[in-house]
């Protein structure tokens, strides 16, 4: 078994860790991407008037939808229709921020209900106008409350990151898998592939966890776990 | 752009397939009943051995959900499908094979194992210490406790997050395709390999399962958000 490591991990650590930072540079740039589009759809459903008619159907098919079928969704079908993402890595990156603005955006629209109403009121006859009160008062507030579970989503898209290997993005699951397919032996690989992927996804929630710990002493909000 | 996307969305086609994709849906709603049969066992035995005074089995039982809940589904289930069964095989020196869906169901099982002992033990623990210490004083065993006053109690308190897991079980059942459980995205894949019109086959399925799943939190949202009462 020591033996099949050293030949089959070690030997290949090098496309393993390329495959490690195709992971990261995915989720990263996924994360972000699903928290502007998260807070923009969380902004029109709440402030939006009329518009909200187009946000609330957004978020319910983000959030209905498996990523699965999302990710197979945005990569065959997107470029045919609106002729964008033209790589994979794109396809793969659009689809994890789809799903995630969708959860994003009911977490952050579950901060922005916690808040007292009176609060805005104040700020209204203090005179400031409405982009004031939203960045200077309101999103501050939100942010605390709704990071733990912002946080977590994170560790959600690193998971569900593993399935992008499917449309040929080399991440880091996509490399396991061909050294499996080159070798026929998949007991070492995968066993330390599912490792790796549950320390990155373990540290992920355990600093969610810590966040809202440390929150909850410093500023006594009742957040979101 | 307009063509295109009338292009897009085309129920004569899924009409024409109509056979291929059910048989495909019934292969998802059996791994779906199996794997939530085994996620709910596991999750019970493994929620209540979290909250036992004896450190060796609530460790233990900390580390098993800790494992599944954040190990990525479809690497669990390439483990179980590729790894497992040749540990057995090593292990009792015969030849072990899985099915395909056999492996879908022990990895979506445990996997949401991991997550429900989660919602097991809130619920237990969310019942009054001082009900535990009442039952104790008359000379009740724990698990007679367990059995007739805590468990009645919490599983009501569960049953709101539990659905809700469910219904993300139910959306993860579209990845037993990978390991090539002939449900209904392998189906879609077929076809749209078959048909040559990747565009309307994949967004007809994206379309019915948003469908779908907004059916079926629509039809469990009263046990959703009130659970029993």
């Amino acid at each position: 078994m020591i033996e099949n490591f050293n030949r089959y991990v070690l030997a290949n650590v090098e496309p393993l860790l390329g495959g490690l930072w195709v992971t990261l540079y995915v989720c990263f740039w996924s994360f972000l991407l699903a928290l502007i589009l998260g807070l923009v759809a969380c902004l029109i459903r709440l402030r939006g008037g009329f518009l909200r008619y187009l946000a609330i159907p957004y978020i319910e098919f983000c959030r209905a939808t498996p990523i699965f079928v999302q990710l197979l969704w945005v990569n065959y079908v997107w470029p045919e229709i609106f002729g964008f993402p033209q790589t994979v890595t794109g396809a793969g990156i659009i689809a994890l921020a789809l799903q995630s603005s969708g959860y994003l955006a009911e977490t952050f629209r579950s901060g922005f209900d916690g808040l007292p109403k009176g609060q805005r009121e104040a700020a209204a006859a203090v005179g400031m106008s409405r982009w004031r009160v939203l960045y200077r008062i309101e999103l501050p507030q939100v942010a605390l409350v709704a990071m733990p579970l912002v946080i977590n989503q994170l560790a959600v898209i690193v998971k569900s990151s593993t399935l992008v290997s499917v449309i040929a993005i080399s991440d880091l699951m996509y490399q396991g898998l061909k050294i499996v397919n080159q070798w026929y032996e998949p007991i070492e690989v995968l066993t330390a592939i599912a490792l790796a992927y549950f320390l990155l996804i373990f540290s992920i929630s355990r600093v969610a966890n810590a966040v809202y710990v440390h929150f909850q002493a410093k500023f006594g909000i009742a957040g979101y776990r | 752009m307009f063509a295109v996307l009338q292009g897009a969305f085309d129920p004569a086609l899924f009409w024409e397939y109509r056979v291929t994709l059910l048989t495909g849906l019934l292969q998802n709603l059996s791994i779906f009943a199996e794997s939530a049969a085994v996620a709910i066992i596991l999750a019970f035995i493994v929620g209540i051995a979290r909250l036992s005074p004896r450190r060796a089995l609530s460790w233990t039982a900390t580390a098993y959900a800790e494992f599944f809940r954040n190990t990525p589904e479809y690497v669990l289930l390439v483990w179980i499908y590729f790894v497992l069964p040749l540990l057995l095989t090593k292990l009792v020196g015969m030849q072990v094979k899985f099915s395909p869906h056999l492996a879908a169901v022990i990895g979506l099982g445990v996997a949401y194992s991991g997550f429900m002992s989660e919602t097991v033990r809130a619920g237990l623990r969310s019942i009054p210490g001082g009900q535990t210490e009442a039952a104790q004083s008359l000379g009740l065993s724990s698990l007679t406790i367990l059995r007739r006053i805590t468990l009645p109690q919490g599983i009501r308190r569960m049953l709101p997050e539990v659905i809700n897991q469910l219904v993300s079980l139910f959306k993860a059942t579209t990845i037993v395709s990978l390991i090539s459980v002939q449900d209904i995205m392998y189906q879609v894949s077929m076809i749209s390999v078959a048909e040559m019109r990747p565009v309307p086959l994949y967004t007809g399925a994206a379309l019915i399962y948003c469908v779908v799943i907004i059916a079926l939190q629509a039809l469990t949202q009263r046990w959703r958000t009130r659970g029993w009462a």
